[in-house]
């Protein structure tokens, strides 16, 4: 993005400084001053117990959402300085537990959607797509449905959907909650390969040890707060 | 893939729903299309009535609303001709009868004088026109021919006086086609209102709007009780027309109203159900303005589909239309291409009022707020 400074080595590519999210009916706290940073490459996997705030500090990071008080920077660069869209179409990849593809549209389809926002032709859009649904193994289901596909073949689509724009982070929030434990190994292992094959900074939310001892470092959170990072 | 395949597909995501609005909007934009087209060929049939024959004016009895009630003397057309600026003056005795055993309940009688400048813009496809001399006669219009199953050579009774069928004709107002013109005499003599006429038309010397003018207040001023109305103004006037311009301007305030109320409530039904997904892809990256342009862009595609169906029903009713024997002869059986592209320009303004709402509410969305949402 233009508008973003150029990274030093030692500024954490993701950085909340006491977060605090409180939900318009003031009743609800999600975050209390809660500050985490993630580094460049670094892959970090995002546990505790459910309504612990796991999910609101995914979305604070990923610009869905305004923290209540305190900052969030990217790269350095705070982001209520950015412009969000931008910043979540070309710097952010989201996967989500749902894996939420459009019924409508099939899988390799389904990749081009982010690249709406981008100034690539409809030709490039769709060749960009077909090498990445290769990349994740199933060009031989591009033109399959959502509903075709199984849960796993799902969730791969969903990840070559959140790399359509070659974004430096990727979010997931339970990206195996919906999975087996084959399919979850198998995703395991496509999240792996990719960050490390392009460098990406990978921030996970999840139930699962297992994905947790994926993860290079752990952050516990409980009622709201980070107790062990 | 292109936006517009993602619109289309949103679109026919749900079929049934998408058919019964098209189909509800269709509905109105074809009401609307044949109330419109019938009072657009009722105008053109009037008008083409006295523009096409070169009519300047038309003098009949001061004020009254409806022509066919006015009564004049006949030898006024001799006053009429002596005044300064007339070309031609032609009488004309109107009357309406009914053809019960065709169905036909209002049927226009012309009583014209032979060689008539009203004669002109008709053409005899079939016979002959009437003589000076000749009485309990008829020339039927192709199209009252056709109602009563008529040709030359065969009677038909006009308020009981069976009349020679002489001529079948075309004219270019189609409300003579739908009509019959018979003798002055004869028709003054049947319905005994002899040595009376319903009116005059008259030709101007000069057509210019200023010498018709002025022609027409010398008129006034030499015969008191008679009122010389510009062609154009006779139109205008006309009871019939403005009711009918008023019934099709309220017909399709109505459409409109409740077509956009129906694409309102289809698109409103469709943001809730996809709210989920509006926040997906507002989390992938989309601007708020892509996902007011999708919502919309369903919301022109709907009404664009309402109305290309709406133009089919229309041609279809206006057929229909001609199956009810009192329009028949009167109304012209087509949806004029202008009257088609209006049927466009509601579809557009059904989406305009029924997709801004719930696009705008779409794309006001909180993404974080409508991930969460079940």
């Amino acid at each position: 993005m233009s508008d973003v400074h150029p990274s030093p080595a030692a500024v954490p590519v993701l950085r909340g400084e006491r977060l605090s999210k409180r939900y318009p009916d003031g009743k609800v706290e999600a975050l209390r001053g809660v500050s985490i940073h993630v580094n460049d490459g670094e892959s970090v996997a995002v546990v505790g117990p459910s309504g612990c705030g796991k999910t609101s500090l995914l979305h604070l990071l990923g610009g869905l959402d305004k923290p209540t008080e305190g900052e969030v920077f990217f790269r350095g660069t705070p982001l209520a300085k950015l412009d969000g869209d931008r910043y979540r179409a070309l710097e952010i990849g989201f996967v989500f537990q749902s894996f939420h593809l459009l019924a409508t549209l099939s899988a390799v389809e389904n990749i081009q959607v982010p690249m709406f926002e981008t100034p690539r032709p409809p030709r490039e859009r769709a060749s960009r797509a077909e090498a990445l649904i290769e990349q994740v193994g199933l060009a031989h289901r591009r033109n399959h449905r959502p509903n075709k596909l199984s849960v796993g073949e799902r969730q791969r689509i969903a990840i070559a959907r959140a790399l359509a724009n070659e974004p430096s982070v990727l979010l997931a929030d339970e990206p195996t909650g919906n999975l087996d434990s084959r399919n979850q190994d198998e995703i395991l292992k496509l999240l792996e390969d990719l960050r490390q094959s392009r460098g990406l900074t990978l921030v996970t939310v999840t139930h699962s040890p297992d994905v947790a001892a994926a993860a290079g470092r752990v952050v516990r959170m409980r009622d709201g707060l980070i107790v062990d990072s | 893939m292109r936006f517009i395949t993602l619109i289309l597909r949103n679109l026919f995501r749900r079929r049934t729903r998408t058919l019964l609005t098209a189909a509800g909007l269709a509905v109105a934009i074809a009401a609307v299309l044949d109330l419109v087209g019938v009072s657009w060929n009722f105008e053109r049939a009037f008008s083409s009535l006295y523009q096409g024959k070169g009519i300047d004016l038309v003098v009949v009895r001061a004020g009254l609303t409806n022509q066919l009630s006015s009564t004049l003397d006949q030898k006024l057309g001799d006053r009429i001709r002596a005044i300064d600026g007339v070309a031609k003056v032609a009488p004309s005795l109107m009357d309406v009868v009914g053809f019960e055993q065709a169905n036909l309940v209002s049927v226009l009688v012309n009583g014209w004088e032979s060689g008539s400048l009203l004669f002109s813009g008709s053409r005899v496809l079939e016979g002959r026109a009437f003589r000076p001399d000749e009485t309990n006669v008829a020339m039927l219009g192709r199209v009252l021919a056709l109602n009563l199953g008529k040709k030359v050579g065969d009677t038909v009774d006009v308020a009981g006086e069976p009349l020679r069928v002489i001529g079948v004709y075309e004219s270019d107002s189609l409300f003579e086609t739908g009509a019959m013109i018979v003798p002055m005499a004869s028709l003054q003599h049947m319905m005994g209102r002899e040595g009376q006429v319903t009116g005059f038309v008259v030709q101007a010397r000069s057509s210019t709007a200023a010498d018709v003018s002025a022609l027409r207040a010398r008129i006034e001023a030499a015969i008191s009780g008679v009122a010389a109305t510009p062609a154009r103004d006779q139109i205008d006037h006309d009871v019939q027309l403005q009711l009918v311009r008023v019934m099709t301007t309220a017909t399709t305030a109505l459409a409109v109203l409740l077509g956009s109320v129906g694409m309102l409530n289809t698109m409103v039904m469709t943001v809730f159900e996809r709210t989920q997904e509006i926040g997906v892809l507002r989390a992938l990256g989309w601007k708020r303005r892509r996902v007011l342009a999708m919502i919309l862009g369903e919301a022109v595609c709907l009404g664009l589909l309402g109305a290309v169906m709406g133009m089919v029903l229309a041609l279809i009713g206006m057929h229909g239309i001609m199956l009810i024997p009192t329009a028949r002869g009167f109304i012209e059986p087509t949806v004029p291409p202008p009257v088609l592209a209006f049927g466009l320009i509601i579809g557009l303004a059904l989406s305009v009022l029924g997709g801004v709402y719930p696009a705008v509410r779409a794309a006001a969305l909180d993404p974080s707020e409508a991930i969460r949402h079940e």
